[in-house]
């Protein structure tokens, strides 16, 4: 197990470094840059060559990069090109900001819509299940952006229940009541959507593994139905349901930006956009990096959680997961 | 379905953001060039009630006005900020050395540093400046001469990085004549030079020890504690990319204080999540409501709309370098070619369809109504495809065996640009390119990445046609920085257009500082530039500004769509009466 995570440990290491080297070459080789977005055309070529060394653009790319890389070992992530603030102070907020309203929405669609798969495997075809058919044709189908406006128009305009958009009122911030108030109707946006994949999930793969041979043995040797289906075909059913969800953590981070957007979220996912937009590098590279150490520590939560619930596969021994 | 539409936020907020930059860039290109944005001299259309008060209502003290955007602030450092957000806080934290009167003349207001207009030498190369003596930052220190010259001396010096430079690169000497007068001296006649000193100050008590090459990164400007402010507000609060609060300062020094008591500046993440706080009331001010939310708004009935157009405008720009077409064949060589394009565009339908009527046809770079706008002696080119046929045959033009006219071997075909995410620009490209159809011109559309264009195309001057806009921002009419063969590619010419008769009465405009002798000669500027048509002017355009009618304010310190920063002008006036929603 140890050795197992060692090697993955150092494959991550690998693959962070391959991610933003390309992540650095992509984003200097794209046209435009910063000055172009920032400065007036009409500054003369020696005043844009100035601000060009004031940002340190006018050095080659890969010593940039590695200036970046230097900074960013000594836990430094940069400055902004456009007013020299520390990308911290703009991301970690964010960050914040993003990880409450997923979090919230990712717990609460595993809450509702792993026991609702389960349910529905039992009682394949019933009402419950057919609700759920028409909670995934409608969160698959639906643009997240125009359901919650729909969501605003009703709730917030017309009714006047919830706050229209924000984290929080202005004067009420850090208030956990007004955090609520306003997190419901993004949550519920976000919630949809995730249900919607995780019910489909968790229900086929329930299916299938009823229909082992293992579950057919324990149902000829009399067992009760209730601990045919929890003790035996959920362990092997939530194994496909893992991998799904443990690949949605870095959503955590990321954030819906179209979700963000509608609610004015001050989340990670519309700093990205607006970032891209100002080729803010240092802030870009940041957020690329947040995700890719997330997507990789999301793959790997995804391993070791397989190993807890099918004690079949074993970490770290050649020959992989083979039974 | 759900990553399929990934791509919807970021081209609606590129197109947002493209809009914007346009307007920023453009404008500050255009500073020193392009047009006059002086105000027209008809009344703000009103579509829905006026939020104006009657006679009788006494203004209110208190209350807090929400004022929203898109984009929060570079800096209120006013050495630097020149976005338009960082513009719109600083318009109630700092005072400006002169003011702009809805006639877009210099002015000097009670909430003006200045104590009167400028004295200026007959030969126009010397200005004395007086200050008033008892402005005071908001940390109590005086504002003075010293402030002034610090402030032109950090601009004018290229290691600041200044985007504002070129409003002083011709000052050739300052001297303080007392603490409170400043004489500028020039290096050359340049009329514009006045308009310049439409300047908010930056405070030599905290700066002037900082070398220059390091003032963009000092905390001035950045953080609110360590911001001084010279005007009516001070700045309380920023929570990055959520808002900024702005309360009234205890220690201004202006006779006039402000009614409304704090204000807050919001940001939201695109325009329709804007809107929509409007209709709520969450917000007072949008001052971009996009025309498809237009009646959605109006039907409210309690928001106060006004869509007369801003001082920005659209073009459809020629490339004047052969090397540009194929065979090094310029397409566009023919006065009469260009002509006839302008003639063939239906721009009052573009208006009328796509802009829904938010916009104003233009003949010549001067805004419609100014004091340089050329009126009549600009030629119109009224939309007719049979006289544009006409022209086209009259410059050699014959139809080919595609359909498409050639002359020479050469198939009238080319390809024109425009920043991509823009609707406005997106949709109008369409009737652009079936227009010309109509007339056996191919032109075919093709959407850039702002940055991408400005960079690779707009700047080398490398594209055939390009479809962009202005924004001008800044008040002199003077328009050879981006019509003038000094301003050649990487200038604002982008199109090479080289016209040394039109430079003459450029580089004429700007050397008297009589305005009725300039608009004289902006006259035939006008009837000379729409003759010979580097660009067809499209329009002058805007977006409509809605604002809540808990706002109230006399009719004489109403927003004022024409001059940048116009919708809050009088804001010091306005109060909040929440008893009348």
């Amino acid at each position: 197990m140890t050795e197992y995570l060692v090697r993955r440990v150092l494959q991550a290491v690998l693959v962070l470094f391959l991610i933003t080297v390309v992540s650095f070459g992509l984003m200097h080789a794209a046209p435009g840059g910063p000055l172009k977005v920032m400065l007036s055309p009409g500054m003369s070529p020696e005043a844009q060559l100035i601000q060009m060394k004031n940002m340190g653009l006018d050095q080659p790319v890969y010593i940039q990069y590695m200036k970046w890389v230097g900074n960013l070992l000594q836990g430094d992530l940069g400055h902004t090109f456009k007013n020299n603030v520390p990308v911290g102070d703009i991301l970690w907020p964010t960050v914040w900001n993003t990880f409450v309203l997923m979090s919230v929405a990712w717990g609460l669609s595993m809450l509702i819509a792993i026991p609702w798969g389960i349910y529905n495997s039992t009682k394949q075809y019933g009402l419950s299940d057919q609700i759920a058919s028409i909670v995934a044709y409608l969160g698959f189908a639906m643009p997240t952006f125009w359901f919650g406006i729909m969501l605003q128009q009703y709730f917030a305009m017309q009714l006047n229940l919830l706050p229209l958009s924000d984290m929080y009122t202005m004067g009420k911030e850090g208030q956990i009541s007004d955090l609520i108030l306003h997190l419901i109707l993004p949550v519920t946006v976000l919630t949809l959507v995730n249900i919607a994949a995780y019910v489909k999930y968790t229900r086929a793969s329930m299916l299938e593994a009823l229909e082992q041979d293992y579950i057919r043995t324990a149902r000829a040797k009399g067992m009760k139905e209730r601990r045919v289906i929890f003790r035996h075909a959920l362990r092997n059913a939530l194994i496909p349901v893992v991998t799904i969800i443990g690949l949605d953590l870095p959503t955590l981070v990321a954030g819906a930006a179209l979700t963000e957007s509608v609610f004015n979220w001050p989340g990670m996912g519309r700093l990205f956009v607006e970032m891209a937009v100002a080729r803010e590098y240092s802030v870009l590279m940041s957020i690329t990096l947040l995700i890719s150490l997330m997507v990789i520590i999301g793959n790997l939560l995804a391993d070791l959680i397989y190993a807890l619930v099918d004690p079949r596969v074993q970490l770290g021994r050649k020959g992989g997961r083979a039974a | 379905m759900k990553k399929g539409r990934g791509w919807l936020k970021p081209l609606a907020l590129l197109s947002l953001t493209g809009a914007l930059l346009v307007g920023c860039s453009s404008g500050n290109n255009a500073s020193p060039g392009t047009t006059t944005p002086a105000p027209t001299k008809k009344p703000v259309e009103q579509v829905a009630p006026q939020a104006t008060s009657t006679d009788d209502e006494k203004p209110i003290d208190g209350g807090t006005f929400t004022h929203s955007t898109t984009s929060d602030i570079v800096t209120l450092n006013p050495i630097f900020g020149n976005d338009t957000a960082s513009g719109d806080v600083m318009e109630y934290t700092q005072a400006y050395l002169y003011n702009r009167n809805p006639s877009f003349d210099l002015a000097v207001y009670p909430w003006s540093l200045a104590a009167e207009l400028p004295k200026i030498s007959e030969d126009g190369l010397t200005y004395t400046i007086k200050m008033k003596n008892n402005a005071k930052w908001s940390d109590g220190t005086p504002i003075t001469a010293d402030d002034l010259i610090f402030t032109i001396n950090a601009i004018k010096t290229p290691e600041t990085g200044s985007p504002e430079i070129t409003k002083y690169d011709k000052v050739k000497e300052m001297k303080k004549l007392d603490d409170y007068t400043v004489e500028i001296k020039l290096k050359q006649l340049y009329a514009p030079f006045a308009f310049g000193l439409m300047q908010k100050l930056a405070p030599a008590h905290v700066l002037k020890d900082v070398p220059f090459k390091d003032l963009q990164a000092h905390s001035y400007g950045k953080d609110p504690a360590k911001t001084p402010t010279s005007g009516p507000y001070k700045w309380t609060e920023w929570k990055q990319k959520e808002f900024h609060v702005l309360d009234a300062n205890p220690n201004y020094w202006g006779e006039k204080k402000p009614h409304i008591q704090k204000v807050v500046y919001k940001i939201y993440a695109d325009q329709n999540t804007q809107v929509q706080a409007l209709m709520k009331g969450d917000v007072d001010l949008v001052d971009s409501i996009p025309v498809t939310q237009l009646e959605a708004v109006k039907a409210k009935g309690t928001i106060n709309i006004s869509t007369e157009p801003g001082p920005s405008y659209e073009y459809f720009a020629f490339n004047f370098d052969k090397k540009n077409f194929p065979n090094n064949y310029g397409l566009f060589e023919g006065q009469k070619t260009r002509q006839a394009i302008a003639h063939a565009i239906n721009r009052q339908g573009i208006i009328d369809n796509i802009l829904k009527g938010t916009g104003k046809i233009m003949d010549a770079p001067f805004l419609p109504g100014t004091w340089a706008d050329p009126g009549d002696a600009a030629v119109h080119y009224e939309y007719s495809a049979e006289k544009a046929k006409q022209l086209l045959k009259e410059d050699g033009w014959v139809a080919g065996a595609d359909g498409i006219l050639a002359k020479d071997g050469n198939r009238f075909s080319f390809e024109f640009i425009f920043n991509s995410g823009n609707s406005r620009r997106e949709q109008a490209a369409v009737v652009i390119q079936q227009n010309l159809k109509e007339i056996g011109i191919e032109a075919k559309p093709k959407a850039l990445d702002f940055s991408a264009l400005v960079d690779q195309y707009a700047n080398p001057g490398k594209f055939q046609v390009l479809l962009l806009g202005w924004q001008l921002s800044d008040p002199d009419p003077d328009g050879i920085s981006t019509f003038g063969k000094k301003a050649f590619p990487p200038g604002n010419n982008a199109g090479w257009y080289d016209n040394p008769k039109l430079d003459a009465l450029w580089e004429k405009a700007v050397s008297t500082v009589k305005q009725e002798e300039r608009a004289a000669i902006y006259k035939e500027v006008g009837k000379e530039i729409s003759t010979n048509l580097p660009y067809v002017f499209m329009y002058q355009y805007g977006t409509p500004r809605g604002m809540t009618s808990r706002v109230k304010y006399k009719d004489e310190f109403k927003p004022v769509s024409m001059i940048p920063y116009g919708e809050t002008f009088g804001f010091l006036n306005w109060w909040i009466d929440d008893t009348k929603k």
